[in-house]
């Protein structure tokens, strides 16, 4: 800052050592980037800061932990919701627009770029564009798609130039399409060439041949060497033999020495090198062409042809074509539409001509007479004289092609045959052995080998029982009738072991007929119904299907064919017959009226709102038929089912074990062992036929105490009243009646009960002969009452605990000083595991007192008669043992 | 209408054509209770619903895979149901257009499809020669009872209060009473194509092959009455009852609508009756209460509302 700022500053007052007043505007040099920016991509970052990103900078790691890779959410579908399916475009109105797939259509950016390295690295050396417009230039240009035809158009008249590796090497080293490969040569060895190769100077030859000695100062590329070109062998000549060509022509031609068009053709041909000798080395031994017309240039440097030319410029050649890019269309498919492979054409000539010869022309007025050939033959004969010794040959191709044995030939010249091995093992045999041999043979029909049919028939065997099954199977060939009759003609036959009855028909050759017969036997085993347990599951079905054209309107079956479908017994026909004659008639009414009782299902009933007709026929059907399978799912039963599966199985799989099994599972103890085990036929059984005890039972079981009423005890009135024994009405009596000597001669072996009378209490229980028993609730309200009132305050006790326990035992009230402490203790512990499980009960006194009064009737009801209020007990007795 | 004023005429004058089916249309039936709509099917694989009396198209119900060859309307007019080519009965919701049920199970192309009275349960009648019983309260896919007693296709049926009676390619036409729990076979010696009973269900008229329609009695089986002069042989040409069950009405393959006089079979004029269609009739229906309208559907792709001339007249 110079002075004389300074004091301007100062005159303007402002202090020239503040910021102000040095504050710079100048930037001189290039400013550093800022820090914030500066991060060099190098710089270390924690491991948790650093995130994967591709390319475009889009993150390709997300995810809890940044490690995790979800696919399908960021990175290839780019959407929340995933892949969504497109609603369905029809693409019938732009067929044209579409082409077929390609590869790279479905390919993303990243492929494309994968897949053009891929292509530069293989493509670019077979890919050669002369004139720089094929269609891969066009699309790398970015050229829009244009549509298919303009497409195939383009391909058609503008194929795909290629050019190898090679040919573009030569090219460099100046090698030009047309030439021949090799140092120039001169005129004279040009010429030479020419000779050798029997082609004359060709006419479009660039040097004139009158100017002979100006052609000698140049030197010339040397020829082509000819493409061999393989014709197509469809004669039945040799090989190498040039039809009308003869043996002198061939000489001829050899002594020629070359120059001529057979010498170059023999060495053409095979065996060269042996055969022709070395005055021909020089020959190109590949070069079979004679002329120009006829050369086979691998490149031709015809000027209006610039692309690459395979085959000749013959104008029969087939090939001819395809030098002709605007006459062949490129693409060329085979006949079922198969494209063909590029490089190659189809023939318009097919592989194997048919030659077709003219007929030869009848003269008029001949007639077919081959008697008058048979009488020239019989001539023949005659005039032969003698019988020939050889049969005449025939003129069937195949045995002349098969020509005569030497022993046929020897034969016939009439040589002795010489001594030769012996060629069986007959030879080596024994006299005697062999004839102990053929005696043997001659014992066992061995005719079969020498009857030719014989074999051929038993080949379509079928077993018996298959083919009776399938005779009353589906019938396959019911649309034929006359198919149908031989089907089941063959099957009876099989089933009576018998021949096959039918012949084959007119016009039927033996193979055919074998078919036919192994046809039928394949579908016996095919439409044999099923055996065993399915067999009553299915049933055949009414439909038949009638093979024939469709006809307009609604079909009518015409008789015969309904005859023959049905397969009802003849009565039942004649019946119909009848029903139809009444039609026909007019006579209807009862004549062709039908009843037959009809089980409606109950459902349909229902949905009807009529009462189903005949309820019982429902079990009646299910126990005779389970023919029909409504009637079957109508009252399906498991034992029904069980048992015709039993006996199914049985009869179809006549086993011997099969039979005793089931009777014996159904007829066996269940216990534990056995229960629930797949074998067990039973299983299920009682759940499914499991009927509802009688409600006291529950009661009996269930109810507490407080609910004993005066129904119940009505009840027991009734009981007792079973009992031969008078009984008073009042609930009291029946308690204070002890028939003890029906009891005496009852005698419960169950229970120990000695002394009748005694004070057991002191005693105890003995616990080796100590059994359980289960005393029926009616039972134990009877016994406090006997005690009458000195009982009554344990009552009350009684009804606490019969509160707490479902099943109340009378130990825990009144066992107090009658059964020992330990085993009451034993007691309360089962039951308070499970009450309902627990069903042993000591005898205590008062209870052993009762008891045999109690049981008396219960059992005696149960011996003599049955009631129903008397059997409750009874069975919840048995209820109470199920329920463990 | 009572019969003691005598025959209605038949309602012969044109009244609209209802012509959007794109083939024969081969059903055509009137919606129940007042029966204002009329609903048709046909070969083109639709059901259509229309309203005859100002002949417009209201609903196409697609969905059929084949040529629908049946329709039933349930009483209520909620829900029709239609069967076909496609072997199962298609069950119709008629407010939104889409099947509420599909009963596949039998094994050729459904000929008949019947509601029985409140519609709980469908009957199909099929070309495999069984008639199936479909519940349509619980969801089963099993019918309640599959009807195998037919010998050949199964026509036609019609389901009663308390029977199902069903008419067969066999020539039968089998009852089947569920308050007897019996099966009565008729045998009439030709394809039956149509049967229809009568209000009381004492008689009922079954058209057959043999270009007769005859009159049953249902008691005893035997023919009361039998109309002919009309030529069906070959398709199923629906015979009904004209107004008030005092004449036959049925199409034939000419193209005619030939009526009858109920009790002494004669045909009423005009005879023979002018060619209305150009192919055959294949349904004929009269209005369920209008004395003076009826449907008729024919091959040619029209369905046509017929009105009498006078129609209050009577």
């Amino acid at each position: 800052m110079t002075a004389r700022l300074k004091k301007k500053l100062g005159e303007m007052g402002i202090d020239p050592s503040s910021s102000k007043a040095n504050e710079s505007f100048c930037l001189i040099g290039t400013p550093l980037p800022p820090l914030e920016k500066s991060k060099d991509t190098g710089e270390f970052v924690p491991l948790w800061k650093q995130d994967v990103r591709d390319e475009k900078g889009r993150r390709r790691l997300h995810g809890a932990f940044t490690g995790g890779f979800s696919a399908g959410y960021f990175n290839t579908v780019g959407s929340k919701e995933g892949w969504t399916p497109q609603t369905f475009v029809s693409s019938r109105s732009d067929r044209a627009k579409q082409k077929a797939a390609r590869p790279e259509d479905f390919m993303d950016e990243e492929d494309l770029a994968e897949l053009k390295d891929s292509q530069k690295l293989v493509d670019t050396t077979e890919e050669m564009d002369l004139i720089g417009g094929t269609q891969s230039e066009m699309r790398k240009r970015g050229e829009p798609e244009r549509d298919s035809i303009v497409s195939a158009l383009e391909d058609s008249l503008l194929p795909a130039p290629k050019d190898s590796v090679g040919a573009r090497i030569l090219k460099k080293m100046g090698w030009r399409i047309g030439n021949g490969i090799g140092p120039k040569v001169t005129w004279e060895q040009r010429k030479r060439q020419d000779a050798l190769s029997s082609s004359a100077p060709s006419a479009d030859d660039e040097v004139p041949e009158s100017h002979d000695e100006e052609a000698a100062k140049h030197m010339y590329p040397p020829r082509d060497s000819k493409v061999p070109s393989f014709s197509r062998k469809d004669n039945p000549h040799g090989l190498g033999y040039v039809p009308g060509m003869g043996l002198t022509d061939l000489v001829a031609g050899k002594s020629k020495d070359g120059g001529n068009t057979t010498g170059p053709n023999l060495s053409a041909g095979f065996g060269l090198g042996a055969l022709n000798d070395a005055e021909e080395d020089d020959l190109d031994v590949y070069d079979s062409g004679f002329n120009k017309s006829s050369t086979r240039l691998a490149f031709d440097d015809a000027d209006e042809e610039e692309r690459i030319v395979m085959g000749s410029r013959n104008k029969q050649s087939p090939t001819k074509k395809i030098q002709k890019p605007g006459v062949q269309p490129s693409f060329q498919t085979f006949q079922d539409g198969r494209a063909v492979l590029p490089g190659f054409v189809l023939s318009d000539r097919p592989v194997v001509e048919d030659k077709w010869y003219p007929l030869p022309e009848v003269p008029k007025g001949w007639s077919p007479d081959p008697r008058r050939v048979w009488e020239k033959d019989k001539e023949n004969i005659v005039t032969s004289g003698q019988p020939p010794a050889v049969p005449p040959i025939t003129s069937d191709h195949a045995s002349w092609k098969r020509g005569i044995t030497a022993d046929q030939r020897g034969s016939i010249l009439g040589e002795t045959p010489l001594p030769a091995a012996p060629k069986s093992v007959f030879d080596y045999l024994a006299p005697k052995d062999r004839e102990r041999l053929q005696s043997m043979a001659s014992g066992q029909p061995l005719e079969t080998p020498v009857l030719p049919p014989a074999p051929t028939l038993s080949m379509a065997r079928v077993e018996p029982q298959i083919a009776k099954a399938a005779l009353n199977g589906f019938q396959p060939f019911t649309a034929d009738p006359v198919k149908q009759t031989r089907y089941t003609a063959y099957l009876q036959s099989q089933v009576d072991m018998e021949d096959v009855p039918i012949k084959p028909t007119v016009g039927q050759s033996m193979d055919e007929f074998h078919k036919e017969l192994s046809d039928y036997a394949k579908a016996a085993q095919i439409f044999k119904p099923v055996s065993g347990t399915m067999a009553g599951r299915f049933t055949s079905a009414a439909i038949v299907e009638q093979v024939g054209n469709a006809q307009e309107g609604l079909h009518k079956p015409k008789p015969a064919v309904k005859q023959q479908l049905d397969e009802q017994p003849a009565k039942e026909e004649k019946q119909e017959s009848a029903k139809e004659h009444a039609a026909r008639l007019g006579m209807f009414g009862p004549l062709t009226r039908e009843i037959k009782p009809w089980q409606p299902a109950k459902l349909l009933c229902k949905r009807f709102g009529v009462k189903d007709p005949n309820p019982e026929l429902l079990l009646a059907e299910a126990s005779t038929s389970q023919s029909t399978p409504t009637a079957a799912a109508i009252a399906w039963k498991p034992e029904d089912a069980l048992a015709n599966a039993d006996l199914a199985t049985a009869a179809g799989s006549s086993k011997a074990g099969g039979g005793v099994a089931p009777s014996s599972r159904t007829g066996g103890r269940r216990d534990l062992s056995n229960v629930g085990l797949g074998d067990d036929e039973t299983q299920g059984a009682d759940t499914l036929t499991y009927e509802r005890p009688a409600k006291d039972i529950f009661k009996a079981i269930f109810a507490s105490d407080d609910e004993e009423s005066d129904d119940e005890a009505e009840k027991q009135d009734k009981k007792m009243s079973a009992s031969p024994a008078p009984v008073s009405k009042e609930p009291e009596k029946p308690v204070a009646f002890p028939p003890q000597s029906v009891t005496a001669a009852h005698s419960i072996p169950s229970t120990s009960y000695g002394p009748q009378n005694g004070e057991r209490s002191a005693v105890g229980v003995d616990l080796s002969s100590f059994k359980p028993t289960f005393v029926p609730r009616a039972d134990r309200e009877k016994r406090p009452k006997s005690d009458g009132k000195e009982r009554s305050g344990k009552k009350e006790k009684k009804r606490k605990s019969g509160k707490t326990a479902l099943v109340s035992f009378d130990v825990e009230e009144d066992g107090g000083e009658a059964v020992q402490p330990k085993k009451k203790k034993q007691k309360q512990h089962h039951g308070e595991d499970d009450d309902g499980l627990w069903v042993e009960k000591p005898p205590p006194e008062i209870v052993k007192k009762l008891d045999p009064n109690v049981h008396l009737p219960t059992e005696q009801v149960m011996e003599t008669d049955v009631d129903e209020k008397l059997a409750g007990p009874q069975r919840g007795r048995k209820r109470a043992v199920d329920f463990m | 209408m009572a019969p003691s004023r005598g025959i209605s005429p038949l309602p012969r004058a044109l009244h609209c054509t209802l012509t959007n089916h794109k083939g024969p249309v081969l059903v055509a039936r009137y919606a129940k209770g007042s029966a204002k709509y009329v609903l048709t099917g046909g070969q083109d694989r639709t059901v259509r619903l229309w309203n005859p009396d100002v002949g417009t198209e209201i609903k196409v119900f697609a969905g059929h895979g084949y040529e629908v060859l049946s329709i039933t309307v349930a009483h209520d007019n909620v829900k029709f149901a239609s069967s076909g080519g496609d072997r199962s009965v298609f069950v119709w919701d008629v407010a939104t257009g889409t099947t509420s049920r599909r009963l596949p199970g039998h094994m050729g192309k459904i000929h008949v499809v019947e509601f029985n009275e409140d519609a709980t349960v469908v009957a199909s009648g099929s070309y495999d020669s069984t008639v199936r019983l479909w519940d349509l309260r619980a969801q089963s896919r099993q019918p309640i009872q599959t009807l195998d007693e037919a010998r050949d296709a199964v026509q036609t049926l019609f389901v009663g209060g308390t029977y199902i009676m069903t008419g067969s390619v066999d020539g039968h036409v089998r009852t089947y009473d569920l308050r007897k729990g019996e099966l009565r076979a008729d045998f009439l010696g030709h394809p039956v194509t149509s049967i229809l009973p009568t209000k009381d269900s004492q008689t009922v008229l079954a058209a057959t092959l043999d270009s007769r329609v005859r009159l049953l009695d249902l008691t005893s089986g035997k023919p009361l009455n039998e109309f002919q002069s009309h030529s069906n042989t070959s398709y199923r040409c629906r015979a009904c009852f004209g107004a008030a069950e005092a004449s036959v009405v049925c199409g034939d393959e000419n193209g005619q609508v030939w009526a009858w006089d109920l009790v002494d079979a004669t045909p009423l004029s005009p005879n023979p009756p002018p060619i209305v269609h150009q192919k055959v009739i294949t349904w004929v229906e009269h209005h369920p209460n209008d004395v003076g309208e009826m449907i008729t559907a024919s091959a040619d792709s029209s369905v046509k509302v017929w009105r009498g001339t006078s129609p209050i007249a009577v």
